[in-house]
């Protein structure tokens, strides 16, 4: 580059930039690594045309799915009374945290811990220990179990 | 113990809103709820005859709820260009993608010429 561009220079410059086009000069990446590592390309977010479901469902595992009916068998009465536990039937698909979380929309108790197991009639049972504030054999009569 | 359950009429839930349907529909699961607790408990033979009842409301309810709401939707989308899946035409997936009556009539050049310079011709019978 003359510091001064004459004229004839720059039409010189500009006939060379025509004729060749201005990618002349390459230049090789430098590599600091070995190792050949995906590039960051860029990610766009959706942006959907429309929904593809047009309104989404209802909760489909709510409280009055996952518990169906509470158990009043002797050994179930014994759990009442001595171990502060109800026992329920609940839905197969239901799991520990959705049991507690039912009892507690649907009953108003916490529940300490919830055991489970699957009957072989097919049906799931959750023995559902109350917090001790709480008395189990209360609870039973409100639900109307005994 | 409660007031023997009536069958929800599907035209009186038609006039509640959204709001007032979701109530009605906690309130009928929790009246099955409690049925089955009687059921467990050694209920009576009209307790259990209560649960098919029961049952056949909450799906009234649930009926209306989402007629009422697909209904609204489509009158949402009439003007749109894209419409939800669940909302298009169902037919089958064949005819989905079958060529429209448009794509079907048009014809080639060819074949438009043919037709203009050798329509369909009229005779009569001179009696």
């Amino acid at each position: 580059m003359a510091p001064k561009a004459s004229p004839k220079s720059k039409a010189a410059a500009a006939k060379k930039a025509a004729l060749k086009g201005v990618h002349g000069k390459s230049v090789r990446k430098v590599r600091t690594s070995t190792h050949f590592h995906l590039p960051k390309t860029l990610r766009l977010s959706r942006k959907p045309k429309y929904a593809r479901k047009s309104v989404p469902h209802l909760p489909r595992m709510d409280q009055y799915r996952v518990v169906r009916n509470p158990l009043n068998s002797e050994t179930a009465m014994k759990k009442i009374e001595e171990h502060n536990t109800l026992t329920f039937i609940v839905d197969v698909k239901a799991n520990k945290h959705q049991i507690k979380d039912a009892v507690k929309r649907l009953y108003d108790v916490e529940a300490l811990k919830v055991n489970t197991l699957i009957r072989p009639d097919g049906k799931k049972k959750a023995y559902v220990r109350l917090t001790a504030d709480v008395d189990a054999l209360d609870v039973a009569n409100k639900i109307g179990l005994i | 113990m409660n007031v023997l359950l009536a069958a929800v009429k599907a035209y009186e839930l038609r006039n509640k809103n959204k709001a007032e349907l979701l109530k009605t529909l906690d309130e009928q699961k929790q009246e099955l709820a409690s049925l089955r607790v009687q059921k467990v408990a050694g209920g009576s033979a009209s307790k259990l005859h209560q649960i098919g009842l029961a049952r056949k409301n909450i799906a009234r309810t649930l009926t209306v709820i989402n007629q009422t709401q697909r209904e609204q939707l489509r009158l949402f989308y009439q003007k749109k260009k894209y419409i939800p899946l669940d909302l298009r035409v169902k037919k089958t997936r064949a005819m989905r993608r079958a060529l429209t009556p448009f794509e079907r009539s048009l014809k080639t050049q060819k074949e438009q010429k043919k037709l203009n310079h050798f329509p369909l011709r009229k005779y009569a019978v001179k009696a």
